[in-house]
């Protein structure tokens, strides 16, 4: 379809829609409600619920760092405490990144350059957040077996079974995860190519 | 506070826009009804400071834009959502042959840039590049430029079909 052809036939759209008035009072109304709900439920609810269980491990693990009586254990104990506090703030960081761009301030070109910027660092977070998420599995299961259980797995050979199986499906998993981000990725940057056009 | 009653006027006033800027962005019925739900809520919101500087309409431009390209990414489908199928199929009682042309031409917008779907959905609103360039912070000339290249693309793409 060409553009002149395209203007003319935006035109009878507009004309159609205009002569259709379909709001109400109370459809405007249930939607500013609703929506202030939703947004509230979708982005603080899982955010702070998830940074509440973390913080409630590492509680966990400071209350009885001294069950963690070898080395190991212990460097595992502040690795997870570590990750524990780390990934909460970097996801709430980026997704404060992201949610903060003032749409209503800034013009439509202004809004993508820091959308996309935005949308690139959110991109590195995750992807930094998959490692420490990764690490955190592999630290928090002999802490936890030590201070709920008093095992030390590390003497068990089947934990070095356990990880050995689960890295072939973590590297297939990272690939995946890693494709995904990188579209997500090229897909930011070429945007910000474009407005520098 | 801002004003209810105002802001219920200036929408109901302005509702073709809202629906025609969720037919150009989203791709699904479902993401039309959630995208003009948020763009009722963002003005909402940014109401208390829109200082009568420009014209409401552009206003509501930037505003509606605005929001359509920062919404989806952030956005994971969700329910609890105003019911509004009688908002977004308001086009679809028109004949067959009507309603496959207007599907092309929201089709062929789809198919450009984020940038250049902005600047594309304005000058089809009519607006003259001064008024594209201040809704967009493009310059004007960059304006007749990139409308250039939107040009080429659309012809390029009815030669491919």
């Amino acid at each position: 379809m060409e553009l002149e052809e395209m203007k003319s036939l935006w035109g009878e759209i507009s004309a159609e829609v205009e002569k259709q008035k379909k709001l109400t009072d109370q459809l405007i109304l249930k939607m500013i409600r609703l929506n202030f709900r939703n947004k509230i439920n979708k982005i603080l609810i899982p955010e702070l619920s998830g940074s509440v269980v973390a913080l409630a491990a590492v509680v966990f693990i400071m209350l009885r760092f001294q069950k963690l009586n070898t080395w190991y254990l212990q460097a595992a104990g502040v690795v997870a405490a570590f990750i524990l506090i780390i990934l909460p703030v970097l996801s709430i960081l980026s997704i404060h990144g992201l949610l903060s761009v003032n749409i209503s301030a800034k013009n439509y070109k202004d809004t993508l350059f820091a959308w996309n910027k935005g949308r690139k660092r959110w991109v590195l977070a995750q992807k930094l957040g998959f490692y420490l998420g990764a690490i955190l599995m592999a630290v928090i299961l002999p802490v936890m077996v030590r201070l709920m259980d008093g095992k030390d797995v590390f003497l068990e050979p089947r934990i070095w079974l356990c990880y050995a199986l689960s890295l072939p499906f973590f590297l297939f998993f990272t690939r995946w995860v890693f494709r995904k981000y990188l579209k997500m990725t090229a897909d930011a940057e070429n945007t910000l190519n474009e407005l520098e056009a | 506070m801002p004003d209810k009653k105002e802001f219920i006027e200036i929408i109901k006033a302005n509702e073709g826009l809202i629906y025609k800027v969720t037919k150009v962005y989203a791709q699904s019925r479902e993401d039309g009804q959630d995208l003009y739900q948020e763009i009722v809520y963002q003005l909402w919101r940014s109401f208390p400071f829109f200082r009568n500087e420009s014209k409401i309409s552009t206003w509501m431009y930037r505003i509606a834009l605005n929001t359509s390209i920062t919404y989806f990414q952030k956005e994971k489908r969700k329910s609890n959502q105003v019911p509004l199928d009688v908002l977004i199929d308001r086009m679809d009682t028109k004949d067959e042959l009507s309603n496959q042309r207007i599907e092309t031409l929201y089709a062929s917008i789809r198919m450009l840039n984020t940038v250049e779907k902005g600047i594309i959905f304005l000058y089809l609103e009519g607006k003259s590049y001064e008024e594209i360039a201040a809704i967009t912070g493009f310059t004007v000339t960059n304006i007749g430029t990139r409308l250039g290249r939107i040009k080429q693309k659309l012809k390029a793409n009815i030669k491919n079909e």
